[in-house]
């Protein structure tokens, strides 16, 4: 991994490294605090390019095709990805319908486009606030993508809902699920510097 | 004298507001029920985030239950465990000094379990979404669950503004190294 920078700065602990260079899977550590700071892929310099369309690819049958199917007494019903958000909209829980559309929809697909977005940037040396802005926009962005956790969330539905209703997985999920594997996939992939975070006057912390 | 940077102060007082304010939300959200189910011609009933786990134990589903118990009641009282000894530990050098990598761990699994409390508004935004037969079956949300997603977002923030450079302001930094 050649690095984009000359020095890192480890977000946990403030220390600064020379920017390592690092061979595929090699892992460099902060001297002092021992946190991850970068690690190198097995894969390819293209293959978080390759997870993050694969990913994106993957969103539009997720949130297109049926999520699951439920019966009750004869009656079906389709739900969507999306039914979620809409369940607590329409029940007055408006905020927290933003939250789950937010946590399970926007931040994993929009993280994904950033990589995607990163990465393309990246080879045609755009305007040099642009990369380490979007940068900054993607750890935001991640801290909120919660796509495992609504698959679990989804799944202990489906356990509780057995004894109520009859429930059929529908291709939707199998996409979302395709979907948050490979955004995983290229977030832990991409060559990232560690979590910025503004300078941090520490000399002026003391005590007397 | 404590002479805090403008910044450090910041992160701690922030950090620490959004703290209290999910313990003050974790009562509501422990004791309110979180859904309503009603299915025809059965007993239809308010299901609190406790009760949940109960029922999933009851339907022999141990494991399930054990998923939900962790996400629902230890991942958050764990997290606000760990925020009030990084918050003490910011605030007193004494607490700080000995073992600054030991809390750095401890901010970096704060920071990883946070998203899973997520878990119960996740499966109750589902099930309202999806569990909608009028008469025959429907699931509503209930105030509970607002009250959880408040502690999982409070939390979550509170994680996010703390700053863990203050654990090592002690702790003098090794020349720039490769």
């Amino acid at each position: 991994m050649q690095p984009d920078e000359p020095f890192v700065t480890c977000p946990l602990c403030g220390q600064t490294h020379a920017a390592p260079f690092l061979k595929p899977g090699q892992r460099a550590s902060c001297v002092r605090c021992g946190s991850l700071l970068a690690e190198a892929g097995h894969l390819g310099p293209q293959a978080p390019l390759v997870f993050a369309c694969t990913g994106l690819v993957l969103a539009v049958p997720a949130l297109l095709l049926p999520f699951v199917t439920l019966s009750k007494f004869g009656k079906e019903r389709t739900v969507l990805l999306t039914d979620g958000f809409l369940g607590f909209w329409t029940h007055g829980f408006a905020p927290f319908g933003a939250a789950v559309l937010i946590a399970g929809t926007i931040a994993p697909f929009g993280l994904l486009g950033l990589l995607a977005a990163l990465y393309v940037l990246g080879k045609r040396n755009p305007a040099p606030a642009l990369l380490p802005r979007l940068r900054h926009w993607a750890h935001q962005v991640e801290y909120w993508a919660m796509p495992e956790v609504q698959i679990l969330g989804v799944l202990v539905a489906f356990f509780k809902l057995g004894s109520v209703v009859n429930v059929t997985i529908g291709p939707g999920l199998y996409c979302y699920g395709g979907s948050s594997l490979f955004t995983l996939m290229a977030w832990r992939s991409f060559k990232l510097r560690p979590r910025e975070r503004r300078p941090f006057r520490a000399a002026a912390v003391a005590t007397s | 004298m404590n002479i805090w940077a403008p910044r450090a102060s910041a992160s701690t007082t922030q950090s620490a507001a959004l703290a209290v304010a999910a313990v003050v939300m974790l009562v509501p959200a422990y004791t309110l029920p979180v859904m309503h189910l009603g299915i025809l011609g059965q007993h239809s009933a308010d299901t609190t985030i406790f009760s949940g786990v109960v029922q999933l134990w009851q339907q022999g589903l141990g494991g399930l239950a054990a998923i939900v118990f962790t996400a629902s009641f230890l991942v958050p009282l764990l997290k606000l465990l760990g925020l009030a000894w990084l918050l003490l530990a910011a605030n007193r050098e004494k607490f700080r000094r000995r073992r600054p990598r030991l809390l750095t761990r401890i901010y970096g699994a704060v920071d990883f379990i946070g998203r899973w409390s997520m878990l119960d508004v996740f499966l109750v935004a589902f099930l309202c979404g999806a569990v909608q037969f009028g008469q025959l079956a429907s699931v509503q949300p209930r105030p509970g669950v607002a009250a959880f997603g408040a502690v999982v977002l409070l939390t979550m923030l509170a994680t996010h503004r703390f700053d863990p450079r203050l654990l090592w302001v002690d702790v003098p930094a090794t020349p720039r190294t490769t």
